[in-house]
Order: C-alpha cells, then structure tokens, then sequence
C-alpha cells in the first residue's frame, strides 16, 4: 500500500523529529491511536538492501553517519578553553538516516536495574554532580520493557541472571548461539563465582516479526543488517507506523527550528528539504527525538524573541549533563582460533558488579561482556595499545586476529553540568546552521569504575586461560555513540527540561524523548531503554491528544 | 562487486541532491573506488595524483609499517595506490596538510642522510631507525592511519590487492556463517542456570 501524505500547510497533529530509536516507536504509537503524524528525518530512507560490509565506508567514510565534512563538530575536555574542529569524524557520533541509530547499533538490550532510577536515594548526592533521582520508577516502566521485548523483538534468556530485574514476561527468542568468547568468559566467570548469562540482543535467533533470523555475518557494530535480523526502526515501528495510514515517514528533511505562535506554543517545525529549500510544516504539537546531541542543539537553535535561552529552556539545563557511559576493554589472546569476526556482537554478560559499592571509595558500578574484537581496520589500529605500533613484531601480533577476543565493560557517567552540548558560536555546518559544540570531561568517579571494571574483566580472561589480557589505559574520552542526559526528565521544573510525560515543562505542546531524556547513565546499553521509554511516552502522549491535552 | 556498485549508487542518490556544491559525497566516493579497483589491479603500477618520488617513499614508510616477508605486507597489498586514490578522493581534504608534512619529513630524512637521495633510497635498517626518530608526529600518524586503511579496507578501494590484507590476519570475507565458529564453542554442552542470588 502507499503510505499516506501530508501536504506542509496540513495541520497534522503531530510532526516528530528524528526516526531513530524513540521517533519510530512514539510515530507507531500515535499512528496507531488514529493520529495524523509526519515523521521528519534529516537523513535518506535506505532499505536492507543497500546495506553492505564495507568497514572503510560506515566507519571512516561516514557512509550512513554524520560527517566530519557536512555536519562539522568542535569539541573540548576543558570549558574554558576553545573548542577544536574534529577532521575525520564527529565526536559525538550517529546514523544520519531513517530509523537513526538502531540501524548501525550493536543491539545489546539489557534493561536497567531498580537502583539506576533510584540511586541517588540510596547513596545521596556527589557533589560537583547533578546526581538525581528519575522521576519514574522501574516497575512504572516495566511494562515498556516488555512491550520492546515483544514487539520490536529480542533474544534472551529470562530467569538466567540472578541479578535480572523483575520481569512479567519471559523473552520471545531463545538466545544466539553463544561463540567462543562466550564460553570462555562463562569459563572464567564461574571460576570466579561470578554469573555470566547469555546476552539479551534485538538480534532475531530464529524467525520473528516477519524478519529473518541472523546469518552470524558479524558485521552488526556500527553497520546496517543486510537482513534486517537486527530490530531496527527501519525494519519495525516505522513499516507498521506507516501501514496505520496515519503516518508520513518524510526522509532528507532536515529541522532546524521549532517555530512558536504568541501564545508560546509550538506551531510546528522549519526544515530543509533534499533541495535545500526552507520548508514548514503545521503541527498541533511537536515530539522532538533526535538524539542527545541534536535534540538540545535543535531546542537551542530554536531560540526566538520569547524564548531567548532556546525553547524549553527557561531552567538552563538543555545540552548539559551530557552521559557517555564508560566503555575500558580487556584485549585477550587465547591458544585456538576463536574467529570473533563471525556473528553477533556479544553472547555473554555479567552483572555482578552493576551496583554502586560505597567501600570501593568511589560512586559507579557496570556491565561486563564478551565481545568480538573489531573488524579488520579497528583491529590493526587498536593493536597500538597493546604492543608496538608498526614494524614485524607489529605484524606478527596482527596474526593474532583470530585468536583474539575482548571484554566490554560498560560503567556509569555522573552527569555533571559542564558536560554538554552547545551551539558553536563560529562553526556552521553545510547549511549555513552552528555546528554542535560537545565540552566534555569524565568525572574522576567514572574513570575509577571503568578501571576497576577493566580489572575485573582482566581476571576473568586470566582464570579463562588467556595467554594474554592485556588492559589499554583508562584516559579521558573525547567522543561517544551514547548520547545521554542533554534534556533531563524531573518533576521539578528548575532541575530538569520535561516532566515525567517526556511534556517540556515551558512548551505544553512540545515532547522531547531519546536518550536525552535520561537522568542517569545506567550502565551502557541504553537504546533499550530509550526505546522503553518511547512507549511509555507514545501511549501518554496519545491520551493528551485524546483528551485535548495537547 | 557489480552489486555493490548499484549499491552504492542507490545510496548515493539521495545525498547527492542536496549536497552537490560541497565536497566528496557517497557517489563520488563509491565511483573513486570503483576507479581505484580498476587501475590498481597491479600493485607495483604508477600512481596519479603523487609523483613516482613521493609515492616511493610513502610506499616504503608504508612497509615498514607493515613490512614485507614470508606473507604479503603493505607493499603487496597496494596500499600507495589506495593511498593515491583516497587523497585524490574522498580524504581529499586531507592532502594539502599531508603534503606538506611529508615534505617536511623528507626533508628532515635528508638532514639526518645527507649521503641518501631520499627514504625510499635508504637501507631497510636505516629506514627504521630513521621512522623510530618521528614516530610521535602527526605525520607518522597519518602514515600508519592511511596504511591499516589501505591494508584492510575492501579491495575495491585499491588497497588489500587480492585480499592479502585479511589474508595476513585470517579475516574471512563472507556473509554468511554458521556455528561453531571457533574452537571453544565446538562442544560447548549449552547453559546451565547456576543456583545464587546476588547478596
């Protein structure tokens, strides 16, 4: 069927910005409760047959990215210093395409904890932190993770994980078959007394949702799913957004403002379209989904004679608190081919050490995993933090590729006001718009946890047998595919951007939900719970319009 | 690589409408490397955009990074040819800058050799000990980046001449496999749900 078509002066009830892992879902939702939606995304519609294993193109060339050329970036560790231009790739990182970032995402979906909604309760504040508890619990958004266990689809293995949180539903797949990083960290881990469980993935194991299950191609991190195995808006929500005869999927279209009538209202939003002509397009309300780095960055563009801070913005805290979460890695080399290259990401994880532990001296907690070591140009690059960079030791310990295997362990990100994203104040991008400006330093908690994470996936690779663990030093990061934290959810509206409805507390017809909402990191892995949080969203925001709340 | 061609071509349509007046987008990128398939078939072949001097020593920096021996190195593989193809291409932004670097090392290369005409010309031992004076600098850098990009990038971009790049490694080109995948989980027995509660 043809989708349904939205001319710009129609007054539809919703435009939505952004189709990644939020927009798709609230576009499915809202569509779906009879309401007439256009889905704006700056980047082309593609479909999985365009998709290719091409390391060089989607992680160097910005093939389905931002690019360092079109959408520029500065970036600085320091605020008082100036920001750089970064010249190969954008600090803050994201799929520029309809169904954003679940299209070249890893999949990893694990839910948050009770304790990462409700922490700061239990541990009190940090100081020179905007440490805070959510607004909603974890069992008001359980429902939610189940729905996306559901409905988008994900693999897993319930019951598992003596550190699961409460579930109603088990998983609608069994997990992928595990690999031999799996088997090795399970080895190690147990040793240890530890618990590693089969890895929860939006990745098909078998047949579901009308989408083929994995054929183990390995190329998921950073890349699109040729076989749309890997859940993607792309693949999902927006298909079924679109057959609601409800919903305008309009690709290439770039937002650049969120325009506002007298009344301080949202009257709908500007952008360019593929020709670059400045278009308009009427809303009674605007959802804003467009990732913790354009989201704020749109609200602060969208400044205007009534709102000078920007839009939503009457507390000051649109772009700041910017969480990357912490990733520090084990490389480990074992005795036989392991062959990492092949399939999905991760099969096992380990959550013993997710919560926050006040005798280890410092705030922080995190996920570890078994991960495959990188695709061939990342592998030959990263070598360098192991051993010589070039030369034939060099070579020889390339050799080592299939043999080769790594630990991810994911930690927490104190928000901390000064970590944020701005308007640079002389870079434009190719469109004559100021260019995002990240300022970001890891607080010196979040370095501690990543270091204590590392050495314990470090002993669980030495009780596995590895002939080699090595641990590539802990330093600061100056860029990240986590985009957390920029327009805080919070009852208060001195404290935060949008109530506990993703409703901004200044613009009554504006909703902004992505990974800005987050008030804390949790502990990697977020787009699950993103998406957890677009349902939850998508299903208020439909009773608002209902009840002519909007 | 007929597919990947239409591939390419597809998702270069809709970035090229408006995007035209700026630098590289997919499309030329995609065509660049289709190009640099064709003409660097021969890794020893002449180069393009680089002149045969600047191409000898960027090629032997580019070997001793990955050096040559009882399997292929960068040499083997092309990599002055994606090299060449890149900065006349998509990392064309990036030539100016590293143009003059490299000037700058050859430069300092024959201060430190006044009796060699240039790097390239140097012995093997004396190129190494000459790198292990800049390895630090952005140029060197650079050098390595441009190297392990054209070492093991697919093929059609002109490097990793008949995929000696993933051959070194033991990276396999498919897109499909099956389990087991490796050693380790040949004969794993399948998880078994260990009693435990978290404390």
């Amino acid at each position: 069927m043809t989708a349904r078509t939205y001319h710009d002066s129609e007054l539809v009830d919703f435009a939505i910005v952004g189709s990644g892992a939020a927009g798709g879902v609230i576009a499915r939702e809202l569509s779906r409760a009879g309401l007439s939606v256009v889905l704006l995304e700056q980047g082309p519609r593609m479909t999985p047959a365009q998709f290719e294993h091409d390391e060089l193109k989607y992680w160097f060339l910005s093939g389905i990215t931002n690019d360092a050329v079109k959408n520029p970036q500065s970036f600085r560790n320091d605020p008082s210093k100036d920001a750089a231009l970064a010249v190969l790739k954008p600090p803050l990182w994201y799929a520029r395409t309809v169904g954003g970032t679940t299209v070249h995402y890893t999949a990893n979906y694990w839910r948050f904890h009770p304790i990462d909604f409700h922490e700061r309760s239990l541990l009190g504040s940090i100081a020179g932190t905007g440490f805070d508890d959510w607004p909603i619990s974890y069992e008001e958004l359980e429902p939610y993770y189940t729905k996306v266990e559901w409905e988008i689809g994900v693999s897993g293995l319930a019951g598992a994980s003596p550190f699961d949180p409460p579930r109603t539903k088990p998983y609608p797949m069994p997990p992928m078959p595990v690999k031999s990083s799996g088997v090795l960290f399970e080895r190690g881990a147990r040793k240890l007394g530890l618990h590693p469980v089969p890895a929860p993935l939006a990745i098909n194991s078998v047949a579901y949702g009308g989408r083929s299950s994995c054929v183990h191609c390995g190329f998921c991190h950073g890349m699109a799913c040729e076989v749309a195995a890997k859940a993607s808006s792309l693949t999902t929500v927006i298909p079924e957004a679109e057959a609601t005869g409800y919903c305008e999927v309009r690709p290439d279209s770039y937002v650049v403002r969120i325009e506002t009538d007298p009344r301080g209202r949202a009257s709908g939003v500007t952008y360019f379209d593929a020709a670059r002509r400045e278009r308009f397009q009427k809303a009674r309300a605007v959802v804003v989904c467009a990732n913790g780095a354009e989201t704020p960055r749109l609200l602060l563009m969208s400044a205007n004679g009534q709102f000078p801070q920007g839009l939503a913005n009457a507390s000051g805290l649109v772009g700041k608190y910017l969480m990357f979460n912490y990733t520090s890695r084990v490389e480990a080399v074992f005795e036989h081919e392991l062959n990492e290259y092949k399939s999905v990401q991760v099969t096992r994880i380990l959550h013993d050490f997710y919560d926050s532990d006040p005798k280890r001296g410092f705030y922080g907690g995190g996920g570890l995993d078994a991960r495959i070591g990188p695709q061939p140009i990342m592998w030959a690059q990263r070598m360098a933090l192991a051993g010589p960079r070039w030369g034939s030791e060099y070579k020889a310990t390339l050799a080592e590729f299939p043999r080769s295997m790594m630990v991810g362990c994911h930690g927490t990100s104190l928000p901390v006001e000064t970590n944020s994203v701005t308007l640079d104040p002389e870079l434009k991008d190719a469109w004559g718009m100021p260019a995002i400006r990240t300022t970001y330093r890891d607080h010196p908690d979040d370095l501690a946890t990543a270091r204590f994470l590392q050495e314990r996936g470090a002993e669980i690779m030495d009780a596995a047998g590895a002939l080699r663990a090595a641990k590539p030093p802990v330093t600061e990061q100056s860029n990240s595919m986590h985009l957390l934290g920029t327009c805080r959810m919070g009852d208060d509206p001195a404290r935060s951007v949008v109530d506990r409805y993703h409703r901004s507390h200044d613009v009554r017809n504006l909703f902004i939900c992505d990974g800005s909402s987050l008030v804390t990191s949790g502990r990697g892995q977020p787009t699950m719970t993103i998406q957890a949080l677009a349902f939850r969203a998508g299903e208020h925001i439909a009773d608002f319009a209902r009840r002519g709340e909007i | 690589m007929s597919a990947l061609s239409r591939r390419a071509f597809l998702i270069g349509v809709g970035e090229a409408l408006g995007v035209a007046a700026l630098e590289l987008s997919w499309p030329d990128i995609a065509a660049a490397a289709m190009e640099a398939g064709a003409v660097a078939k021969d890794p020893a072949g002449a180069t393009t955009l680089l002149a045969a001097a600047d191409a000898a020593d960027i090629e032997a920096i580019a070997a001793q990074i990955i050096p040559s021996g009882a399997t292929p190195g960068a040499r083997e593989a092309g990599v002055v040819h994606f090299i060449d193809r890149a900065l006349a291409t998509f990392f064309s932004r990036l030539y100016t800058e590293f143009h003059a670097q490299l000037v700058e090392f050859q430069a300092a290369c024959r201060a430190s050799n006044p009796d060699v005409a240039s790097f390239a010309a140097l012995s093997s031992q004396r190129q190494i000990e000459f790198l292990r004076t800049v390895e630090q600098t952005p140029f060197f850098d650079r050098m390595r980046l441009f190297t392990l990009l054209g070492m093991f990038s697919a093929p059609m971009y002109g490097g990793n001449h008949e995929s000696a790049g993933w051959q070194l490694i033991g990276f396999e080109d498919r897109h499909a496999f099956e389990p087991p995948f490796g050693y380790y989980d040949r004969d794993y027995p399948g998880f078994i749900v260990e009693p435990g509660k978290p404390a």
